[in-house]
């Protein structure tokens, strides 16, 4: 029989507890624990970054990361970016800028531009290119995606 | 939903001897740094632990101490924070090249300097989900008898990847390990072996608890080729140290990861050593790597280019750090 | 002409109708909905390349506790797949497996690990048979037929021939051949194939939730395998993550989840890993292309010669059409005036290939336009003139009966060498640097459906009803290439509506008109002139009853910012909201319905298979490439693409330079590093995953430089033709054309990994050096 334990953890800004399996995945917790689909699978374990969340303010891959293992922490995803049902400069940037087309990578690749964006305010192109790297989207040929996250960086700014 | 993992349990000790002591206890244990290696092999029915010992825990392993006789790095330290660390960067800023190269920001944030040194060495007959693996009747490495990259080898052929070894060998680092034994430290190039599978020369339960570097290296870089600027693992990484005297070589090391089944120090440079660097000299370097470095096809990136390319990334370094 | 004048809402930049989904986390794909409440289901797939089925035993796995339903090729009677004619493949094998990863079997059970648990215990005895990786091998005289009744494991060969190819070439001034060759790759959409069934066995009805592209395609598909009455059968396309073809042709898996469901009388989740996705495949096939022309010293072609060998994978597919693409789309571009064409989709033994973004239109062009570039640097002619050299003047019919009826690729050519700076960079560029350049085209729709049923080849109805809204129902997939904002921009321009009045319900076939779904780039053409015709009768509505309403007569009445009033008078009007109350009088909630047919002389020439290729619109694309080559390491980094892409009107302007730039962003992949190749000895899938699939990342990805040229069709929608696949092919007869630029190698084979390029250069290197010794030596 699987293990259990109660998770602890803050998750989106509300302390949660939540009987999880040890051998749950963090995008499974995440999924199909919390409800919080917004976070996604992409690929067979940690070569897409879809799932990107952040965990204390950093980006991590939570399909390659067990809920076991981040008792006590703080995480985020897409789902807590909107302030009182409006978008963030971000999630508008990528909106407004065509920085999503089909839209599944969308929460990985705006979770770690938020993850870039707290740490540097006015990041240049090649600095995002790092800090996206290892998000694959498929559709925009990340044109629009650093045109997106500049604009935010901009309106954050200002 | 698409994979059911096996069905380990987690335990997170508070200290390197409490998870020595839950390894020597359980047969099917585990290590659980970072896990952005172990867990997409888990997930691909490689492994079955039943227990997983989350290094996440213990304190002792996140510190990075730089002092008068070196640098101590903590085996629990994340690529993302060594990236990030001042003190190393002044004195060791090819650690931070390699470091910042790794894979991508999700992978650094959470892999660590001790799951990178100790990276499981890499092969598409290996790095396959459960399926693939048992249709091709596995592989030497796990659960199979036959090397697929060399079906006559009586060893494992899949290839060291990690890209802090080169530059931590090149600066004569050498690693702290704790196991149920008690701890002890050895130098960098005894940690690995030239068989795929039993690349790290480490006792049951033993693991990596710290690297430590020497107060003072040389001159240093590190490069790799890989295809795309993120997420790759390194076709080819080399590392080159080299100390300038007048317009000789005062000193001169260089150290190659992605090749072969370890990362290890190109025999023969420090003949070199003292003389000019010439061309001739440059093509020995290059002549040298080319014949130590045996690239397999553990990757679908042909042998013969890697072999050429590790080759030509010593040649421009050696030249680039001797301009300065 | 259906043209606008840009401002009010066709022709304006708009984010995504359903953007704020995407970028919230709102939006729900197929593996989000709900699923607590459904049986897992799970996917026993073949650990054989070619081999017969001697015996199946699932009794183990059937007896297993918590496995409600296991079901194999048994359990269906009927094929699945395109062209009625070329159905041969069944959504489980039956007495033969033909590729690894074929699904044979599966099961739903209370859980997943129960399922998976399920899947080892199902037996299969097999003869293993030859398999086969190469043209060369599954064409030999001996080889083992993959189909009994395709000789020579030929699915399909074709044979085109039009006007005097001898006397072309006896006309020629230079005549040169070349052989390229061109990897497998597939389409990579982000989202992994997932699907929620539900059998209602009480009443004996299925709802499917898919991430089709073709919802329509998927319905006909369960209503023959499933052998039931399509109405009872309801098709649901949630949000989809990308399609780029993958998903224009129903999917084995989705039938094997509608058996498990009604096997299981319940509901069923399937949800396929990245690794099951790529096997599901029906990429783009590897294909090795033979092609000689013919050229005048000023660089007119006398003639072309073209042999393609594709290879197709295992089963049939839409292998037909695309064999028919590659020869029919050597036309519409430039002016030819004889050709040869011969193609073969060959059988091996890999998954199915399929359409993929620029379906048989990518590996031909490239290798048509590589040859060309060779062929002008011999007659001493800049690659823009050997282009300029064989322009259409449209409108035009072709050689094989396509219809030009708009061309704006002299356009295209124009912004890209004044972009690039072609003329002072070409040739000048620093040591390892280059520049190439390229040309391609696409079908904005294909003209013949593959389901012919006589109906309209779109549908769109507008609904208005008491609260004011308007609401369009459609059956077009919007799969994230923004088709839902084409048709609310279109209906709000013809109606002068405020677009956030305007709410798009997509895909549900209970609700939504049929439409034959997302490819072949045919929803803004098509949909979009239905949508336009929808627009106008519900306009229509609103005119008569703001008449009515003033006392006027329709055709004085002026709409402007959804005020109604009567032209040149001072009245403030009535809003909108007036108006539709006034129209709902009598009559209540008002559904009006556009529809859009392609004229019989669109749809090709009389020759066999010459529907293929034929539309209403060509699309034009034209690309310079900037490349560095690392001489030591073999990398080649693409600094800086300029493309500009002759779409007509582009009624988003926004979206077709998003559609742009991921296009030539793919070529891209597929120019550098994406391949899919298969273990020669055993068939194995060897890069099945996103490690040695290469997608390139935002790192290596360049600045793309995107010039919309709008060359109005004067029957696409406000003169709009496709934006999303025409300019794809040239990236990457521009991409190879500049590694000649950067290095003096002519590189034909793609992907141009690192290793080819090493081993190319020191081969070049050794080359040089002999022949210097040679010249020393004289």
């Amino acid at each position: 029989m699987t293990h259990k334990r109660v998770l602890s953890l803050t998750l989106n800004g509300k302390n949660r507890q939540d009987l999880v399996p040890d051998n749950m995945l963090l995008v499974e917790y995440l999924r199909e624990v919390t409800g919080n689909t917004g976070t996604k699978q992409g690929c067979d374990g940690g070569e897409c970054g879809a799932c990107t969340v952040l965990i204390d303010g950093e980006p991590h891959l939570s399909c390659i990361t067990l809920a076991a293992t981040v008792e006590g922490r703080k995480i985020e995803t897409i789902e807590s970016l909107a302030v009182n049902g409006r978008m963030s400069a971000l999630q508008r940037a990528f909106h407004e800028k065509l920085g999503t087309q089909c839209g599944y990578c969308t929460p990985g690749m705006i979770m770690a531009s938020e993850a870039l964006l707290r740490t540097e305010k006015k990041p240049s192109k090649d600095t995002i290119r790092t800090a996206l790297g290892g998000n694959i989207c498929r559709c925009t040929g990340y044109v629009k995606i650093i045109e997106a996250v500049e604009t935010a960086a901009e309106e954050v700014a200002s | 939903m698409t994979e059911v993992l096996p069905e380990f349990r987690v335990v997170r000790p508070a200290t390197a001897q409490e998870a020595a002591a839950a390894h020597r206890d359980n047969e099917g244990a585990r290590y659980l740094a970072g896990g952005t290696d172990l867990i997409p092999n888990v997930r691909r029915g490689i492994g079955d632990p039943d227990l997983l010992i989350d290094l996440g825990g213990i304190a002792d392993l996140k510190k990075i101490e730089v002092g008068a006789n070196g640098a101590r790095i903590g085996a629990g330290v994340t690529l993302a924070h060594l990236a990030k660390n001042a003190q190393i960067a002044a004195a060791y800023p090819a650690v931070i090249t390699a470091a910042k190269s790794i894979a991508g920001p999700g992978h650094r944030a959470a892999g660590t300097v001790g799951g990178n040194v100790c990276l499981d060495t890499r092969c598409v007959f290996y790095n396959q989900s459960q399926w693939w693996r048992e249709s091709n009747n596995f592989c030497l490495k796990y659960k199979g008898d036959t090397c697929h990259v060399a079906p006559k080898s009586t060893y494992c052929h899949a290839a060291y990847s990690g890209d802090l070894a080169p530059v931590l060998l090149v600066m004569g680092a050498q690693v702290e390990v704790t196991g149920p034994e008690g701890s002890r430290t050895i130098a960098l190039p005894d940690l690995y072996g030239e068989d795929g599978q039993n690349y790290l020369a480490l006792k049951r339960g033993e693991f990596v608890t710290a690297v430590l570097l020497p107060k003072d290296v040389l001159p240093t870089v590190y490069e790799k080729m890989r295809v795309r600027g993120a997420i790759d693992f390194p076709l080819a990484g080399v590392a080159v140290a080299l100390r300038r005297d007048g317009d000789k070589i005062g000193d001169l090391k260089v150290a190659v990861t992605g090749t072969n089944s370890r990362p290890f120090i190109v025999e023969g440079i420090e003949e070199l050593v003292g003389g000019p660097l010439s061309d001739e000299v440059l093509d020995k370097i290059g002549d040298l790597v080319q014949k130590q470095v045996s690239p397999m096809r553990t990757t679908l990136v042909a042998p013969f280019g890697r072999r050429r390319i590790a080759a030509a990334l010593a040649r421009r370094q050696a030249s680039a750090l001797f301009a300065g | 002409m259906n043209v606008v004048a840009r401002g009010h809402a066709a022709g304006t930049r708009q984010p995504l109708v359903d953007g704020v989904e995407k970028v919230t986390g709102r939006a729900k794909y197929s593996a989000d909905l709900p699923f607590a409440d459904a049986y897992a289901g799970a996917v026993y797939r073949s650990p054989y390349a070619h081999a017969e089925i001697l015996e199946l035993d699932v009794s183990a796995a059937r007896a297993l506790e918590g496995v409600i339903a296991v079901v194999t090729g048994d359990d269906v009677n009927h094929t699945y797949g395109i062209l009625p004619i070329a159905m041969n493949e069944y959504c489980m094998a039956k007495g033969k497996v033909r590729y690894r990863g074929e699904p044979v079997a599966a099961v739903a059970a209370v859980d997943l690990r129960t399922a998976k648990k399920a899947l080892s215990l199902i037996k299969m005895k097999v003869r293993e048979l030859p398999q086969y990786q190469t043209a060369e091998a599954a064409q030999a005289p001996d080889a083992v037929l993959l189909h009994d009744d395709k000789p020579g494991n030929i699915e399909r060969e074709v044979k085109h021939s039009f006007g005097d190819v001898a006397a072309g070439f006896a006309d020629a001034d230079l005549v040169r051949e070349g052989t390229y060759h061109c990897g497998e790759v597939t389409h990579l959409h982000m989202e992994p194939h997932a699907c929620l069934a539900e059998f209602d066995d009480e009443r004996q009805e299925l709802i499917l939730k898919t991430c089709s592209q073709v919802p329509y395609y998927v319905h006909l598909m369960l209503e023959r395998c499933m052998e039931m009455d399509s109405s009872k059968i309801r098709v649901i396309k949630p949000f989809v993550g990308g399609g780029f073809g993958a998903r224009t042709e129903t999917l084995n898996f989705e039938i094997i989840a509608c058996l498990l469901a009604r096997a299981a009388k319940g509901k069923v989740a399937l949800h396929l890993n990245r690794e099951e996705t790529f096997l599901t495949h029906r990429g783009r096939q590897e294909t090795i292309v033979n092609i000689k022309i013919g050229l005048t010293k000023e660089g007119k072609i006398t003639a072309v010669d073209q042999m393609v060998k594709q290879l197709g994978g295992a089963y049939a597919g839409y292998g037909i059409v695309t064999i028919l693409y590659s020869g029919s789309l050597l036309h519409g571009i430039y002016d030819i005036q004889a050709s040869n064409y011969h193609g073969q989709r060959i059988y091996v033994n890999r998954p199915p290939c399929g359409a993929m973004r620029g379906h048989g239109g990518v590996n031909m062009r490239h290798a048509f336009e590589s040859l060309l570039d060779e062929m002008a640097e011999e007659l001493g002619l800049d690659p823009f003139a050997v282009r300029r050299a064989n322009l259409l003047t449209a409108p035009t019919q072709t050689l094989n009966g396509l219809l030009v009826t708009s061309y704006g690729l002299d356009q295209c050519l124009d912004r890209v060498e004044e972009g690039s700076k072609w003329k002072e960079r070409w040739g000048k560029l620093p040591k390892g640097k280059g520049l190439g350049m390229a040309c391609s085209h696409y079908v904005s729709g294909a003209a013949k459906p593959v389901h012919w049923t006589g109906e309209p080849h779109a549908t769109v109805n507008v609904k208005m009803d008491f609260d004011g809204g308007v609401t369009i129902l459609t059956g077009a997939a919007d799969i994230g290439q923004g088709s839902s904002t084409v048709v609310a921009l279109a209906v709000a321009e013809v109606c002068k509506l405020d677009l956030g009045r305007i709410r798009v319900i997509a895909n549900d076939s209970a609700v939504t008109p049929k439409d034959n779904g997302s490819y072949s780039s045919r929803v803004t053409y098509m949909v979009g002139n239905a949508a336009i015709d929808a627009g106008r009768a519900l306009n229509d509505v609103l005119v008569a009853a703001a008449a009515a309403k003033l006392d006027a007569k329709p055709e004085d009445i002026e709409v402007e910012n959804e005020t109604y009033r009567v032209a040149g008078s001072q009245d403030p009007g009535l809003t909108f909201k007036e108006v539709c109350a006034q129209a709902l009088v009598d009559t209540g909630c008002i559904t009006v319905k556009g529809t859009f047919t392609v004229p019989t002389e669109f749809q090709g020439g009389k020759h066999r298979g010459a529907a293929v290729g034929s539309t209403m619109g060509f699309s034009y694309g034209a690309v310079v490439c900037e490349v560095d080559v690392d001489e030591d390491t073999g990398l080649v980094s693409v600094d800086k693409v300029w493309v500009a892409h002759d779409c007509g009107f582009a009624i988003n302007p926004l979206s077709v330079e998003g559609q742009v730039e991921g296009a030539i962003w793919m070529g891209m992949g597929q120019a550098l590093s994406e391949v899919t190749t298969f273990n020669a000895k055993n068939g194995l899938p060897m890069h099945a995953n996103l490690l040695d699939y290469r997608v390139p990342t935002i790192v290596e990805s360049p600045p793309i430089e995107t010039y919309i040229v709008e060359a109005n069709d004067p029957n696409g929608p406000f003169g709009a033709k496709e934006a999303s696949e025409g300019a794809l092919p040239a990236f990457m007869a521009a991409f190879t054309a500049a590694i000649y630029n950067a290095t003096g190698l002519r590189i034909n084979t793609l992907p141009v990994t690192p290793d080819k390029l090493v081993e190319a250069l020191s081969k070049k290197q050794h080359r040089d050096k002999v022949e210097a010794a040679k010249r020393s030596n004289a």
